[in-house]
């Protein structure tokens, strides 16, 4: 038996931490963004363009004034309500990945309602809202009723539905109710009843909706015996059947009421910003809501923020264009921000620290940025995740 | 008094010629290594030698799955080396431990739900044959069984079998890609005295193959039955390292604890009360649709914990959740308090002041991410004061969640913590205290102390004995035979979906007890 020759050195670890403080979680993702922007800015500088100039113009033509919040905003109204609608079935381990075409329904149904009854505004705009909700939640319903009777897999089935919706509402915006008085060929006429605008900006009381769903979403979960029980499932399906909670009835409601945030999205577009119903109404919004959602971790209120952040960042490849990056460069841009941003996220629940460590003189530097395995009695410290499987367990 | 709470039997029964060889097949020095929060291991030294059982003794927390998920690969420790046959080791995950023959058995197992027990087995594997038909792979499953003396139903799906047989498919999984050195992480856990038994024997043909075994337990009597040198930890230190055959159970129960151990269990004598529960002539099917419940009687009386002793896959989980409404009823009765609770709800059992600690605390029992709050009021969500119309009063549930805490002597540091960091013991306190709770009636306890170190265990049956002494009827569903036998008032034993024997506490067989739990009674009436 040979001894190696032992010597100190230090080694870099990467540990999973039980809580991160509040401060701590705000820098670490302002540092993931920065770190995004510093990589961009020199890239774009070896391409020859002023990375300084250019992020200077983007960030004042969007956050710097009222036009750039107001446009901000507006855009994220959408966002913000396909990633409620994500959010709330990830609450119970569901994945509603066909928002946008429960976007269009709603939309479809808002139209519908506004071409072709009559009424006052007011009321007509109140109908128009639960028209939207029901389209969106009518369109989820097949796969609910999948999902929770046959546990027919929602991701695909929402999926698959998007596609549906699309050629639906082009069937209707080209065919029977296409604006036959404009040279519009691929939309329906304005709609007669709009969402009024605040004051003179070019805002409607539409931007308030996905706040106030936000808040009641946060208080129904923590302060309703229903919210409880839609927490305990998500925790724990196997807790919940115990405790004679009807889960599937609870899975039928949340994705309804999921399709419903997500047609209501569909409403405010087509009646404070398209104003007329086509085929190209959703700009991929569904899809967005699936990294808004991600990007919030959970919460309603993280939705909001989440929604506001992304809207900004697209508002600023459309500035960018302007001053002459392609298309293309301008999506790799905000691939890059939001690809740092999520591993900003995930890197706060891991400490990093730099150890001296004893070992034979042969072992070069490691890095151990593994997961550890949660023992369950020890220690009693948690370092366990909500991602069910992980690949050690499987590996004996 | 034929009866033997201290499991001498056990003892007498397995207890080997020792004579391992001097041959060093696993040296670990100076390991440490830091949870957050918590010093798990704290300079540990240990050696295994080939051909020996070790046993790894401690409390929960005191580092011996720490130390061993660092010797199979999980963990890296912060300081300190390992050495395997006289080579130094680095192992960055389990993959490379296994290679290097070193196996590990958790106690929480790692089980494909939906793939057969064949599959398991060779899953992940690359030496399995390039053709793997069910067939072929239950051919070499069988060989593997026969080969290792564990016998399992290599076609059966994982989510089909009882724990003690799926635990045979994660012992057959590391011996079947020739691990030298096997660990077992609190192996007996989930075992009936007949099972641990075998597994004392599979362990010890083992090591007579000159493999190294590794036996993590707190159980003082499997120390002495089976292994041939012991190390005890206490709060991550290696406390004693000795031949097994210098220590008794005493000697060890002090070094565990660091003190002598009396059980403080108050049973108050009582007249038995009316019957609380009737069942009568219960069937049920398992989750394999098949008969578990072939004609169920039993009754129990206010004041009285009638004990239910079997070995696992009985039918013992399955009459538990029967008589909680989780579970159809084909044919037969159950009342409380007279009242036909047949077909009814889990609510309306919780109604009828029924509560249930069930088997699997983490599957069934407690949501672990959400707060300590949020799984005390679990029963309690839909009654007045916490409920109030559609809404939940966040002020009352902290206070309902505060008593809870209080009376069963939780260990939190805040009631918004949530249940996963919480240790398994404050887990199960937490647990008992809200079905008790409930339980104004009839408590339906299913293992209630497995995986508890001796603190826990002790505090949780003496909080159950308290639910007794109050009056109420307890069935305590245990494959502890101890656990039985310290606790009932009567004892009945369950074989093959049925009750083939009933004992009252005072005239206890343990000997008859055994062989009904192994079906001699029914040998007896063929015969």
């Amino acid at each position: 038996m040979t001894i190696a020759q032992e010597r100190v050195h230090r080694t870099l670890r990467i540990r999973r931490r039980s809580d991160a403080p509040f401060w701590l979680n705000v820098l670490v993702r302002v540092f993931a963004i920065a770190l995004a922007l510093l990589l961009v800015g020199i890239v774009l500088n070896f391409s020859g363009m002023e990375p300084i100039a250019l992020g200077r113009k983007a960030i004042v033509q969007t956050l710097g004034g009222a036009y750039g919040l107001q446009q901000a905003a507006i855009l994220a109204t959408p966002l913000i309500m396909t990633g409620l609608a994500v959010n709330v079935g990830m609450r119970m381990r569901l994945w509603n990945i066909g928002a946008d075409g429960q976007l269009y329904l709603g939309a479809f149904a808002a139209t519908g309602v506004a071409l072709f009854v009559k009424g006052p505004p007011a009321l007509m705009l109140v109908v128009m809202f639960f028209a939207g909700a029901i389209g969106g939640a009518l369109w989820i319903l097949v796969p609910a009723v999948l999902r929770a009777f046959w546990n027919v897999n929602e991701i695909i089935t929402t999926l698959l539905l998007n596609f549906v919706a699309v050629l639906l509402i082009n069937h209707f915006a080209i065919g029977a109710w296409r604006d036959t008085g404009a040279a519009i060929l691929s939309a329906t006429p304005k709609l007669p009843y709009l969402l009024p605008s605040i004051g003179k900006s070019y805002m409607t009381y539409g931007i308030f909706i996905p706040i106030i769903m936000a808040i009641l979403i946060q208080m129904v979960l923590h302060n309703t015996q229903w919210g409880y029980e839609v927490r305990v499932i998500g925790g724990s399906r196997g807790v919940a059947e115990f405790a004679g909670i009807p889960v599937l009835r609870h899975i039928l409601i949340v994705l309804l009421f999921s399709g419903a945030l997500a047609g209501l999205a569909g409403m405010i577009e087509v009646s404070a910003t398209a104003l007329r119903l086509s085929g190209t109404l959703s700009n991929n919004y569904g899809y967005m809501g699936i990294i808004v959602a991600a990007l919030a971790n959970g919460s309603p209120l993280g939705v909001v923020l989440a929604g506001f952040l992304l809207a900004a960042l697209l508002n600023a490849g459309i500035v960018l264009q302007t001053s002459g990056l392609s298309v293309s460069a301008m999506l790799a841009i905000n691939g890059v921000i939001l690809i740092f941003a999520a591993i900003g996220e995930v890197a706060t629940q891991y400490k990093i620290s730099l150890e001296k460590i004893q070992e034979s003189a042969d072992d070069a530097v490691q890095i151990d940025a593994h997961h550890e395995i949660e023992n369950e009695t020890e220690p009693a410290v948690e370092i366990e995740t909500e991602v069910q499987s992980r690949p050690e367990e499987l590996q004996p | 008094m034929e009866a033997d709470p201290q499991g001498e039997s056990l003892v007498n029964s397995v207890r080997p010629a020792l004579n391992p060889s001097k041959v060093l097949s696993v040296e670990m020095r100076h390991i440490w290594k830091r949870f957050p929060g918590v010093l798990a291991n704290q300079d540990i030294d240990l050696e295994l030698y080939r051909g020996e059982v070790h046993a790894l003794l401690g409390e929960n927390g005191a580092g011996k799955s720490t130390l061993m998920h660092i010797l199979s690969g999980s963990y890296q420790p912060d300081s300190g080396y390992v050495r395997i046959d006289g080579e130094k080791v680095h192992f960055r995950s389990p993959a490379q431990a296994i290679a290097k023959g070193i196996g590990i058995v958790h106690q929480h197992f790692r089980l494909v739900d939906v793939l057969s027990a064949a599959e398991n087995i060779h899953l992940g594997w690359g030496d399995a044959p390039w053709r793997v038909t069910p067939q072929i792979l239950a051919e070499r499953t069988e060989k593997y069984c026969a080969e290792f003396g564990l016998h399992v139903d290599p076609k059966a799906e994982i989510w089909q079998l009882s724990t003690g047989e799926q635990q045979r498919v994660e012992i057959l999984r590391v011996l079947a890609r020739g691990a030298q050195v096997l660990i077992l992480d609190e192996p007996t856990s989930v075992l009936t005295p007949g099972e641990a038994e075998e597994l004392f024997r599979v362990a010890r043909g083992l090591a007579a193959k000159g493999r190294s075994v590794v036996f993590i337990t707190h159980k003082l009597e499997e120390v002495l039955a089976v292994s041939d040198r012991v190390t005890v930890l206490r709060n991550g230190r290696v406390v004693s390292s000795c031949m097994t055959s210098g220590c008794t159970k005493r000697s060890l129960a002090a070094m565990l604890i660091g003190q002598e151990f009396v059980s403080r269990l108050h049973r108050e004598q009582r007249a038995p009360g009316k019957p609380v529960l009737e069942v009568s002539d219960l069937h049920a099917l398992n989750n394999r649709g098949l008969p578990a419940l072939k004609g169920i009687h039993l009754s129990i009386r206010e004041g009285e914990i009638l004990g239910i002793a079997g070995v696992a896959g009985n039918g013992q989980s399955e009459l538990a959740e029967a008589i909680n409404g989780l579970r159809p009823i084909q044919q037969g009765t159950i009342r409380v308090d007279g009242v036909d609770l047949t077909h009814k709800s889990p609510h309306q059992f919780v109604d009828s002041g029924v509560g249930h600690i069930p088997e699997d605390r983490h599957g069934m029992g407690l949501v672990t991410s959400l707060s300590v709050a949020d799984n005390a009021i679990l029963r309690q969500y839909k009654h007045a004061p916490i409920a109030k119309g559609m809404r939940l009063d966040g002020k009352e549930s902290l206070k309902f969640a505060k008593k809870i805490v209080e009376q069963s002597a939780v260990k939190v540091s805040s009631l918004r913590e949530p249940v996963r960091h919480l240790s398994g013991g404050n887990q199960q306190r937490l647990l008992t205290g809200r079905e008790t709770e409930v339980a104004s009636r009839l408590l339906v306890a299913v293992h209630p102390t497995q995986g508890l170190d001796i603190g826990a265990t002790e505090e949780v049956r003496s909080h159950l004995m308290k639910h007794r002494n109050q009056g109420n009827a307890l069935l305590l569903i245990s494959e502890d035979l101890d656990e039985v036998l310290i606790m009932s008032d009567r004892i009945a034993v369950m074989y093959g979906g049925k009750i083939v024997g009933e004992f009252e506490a005072g005239d206890v067989n343990r000997t008859r007890i055994g062989l009904l739990m192994g079906g001699a009674n029914e040998l007896e009436e063929a015969g």
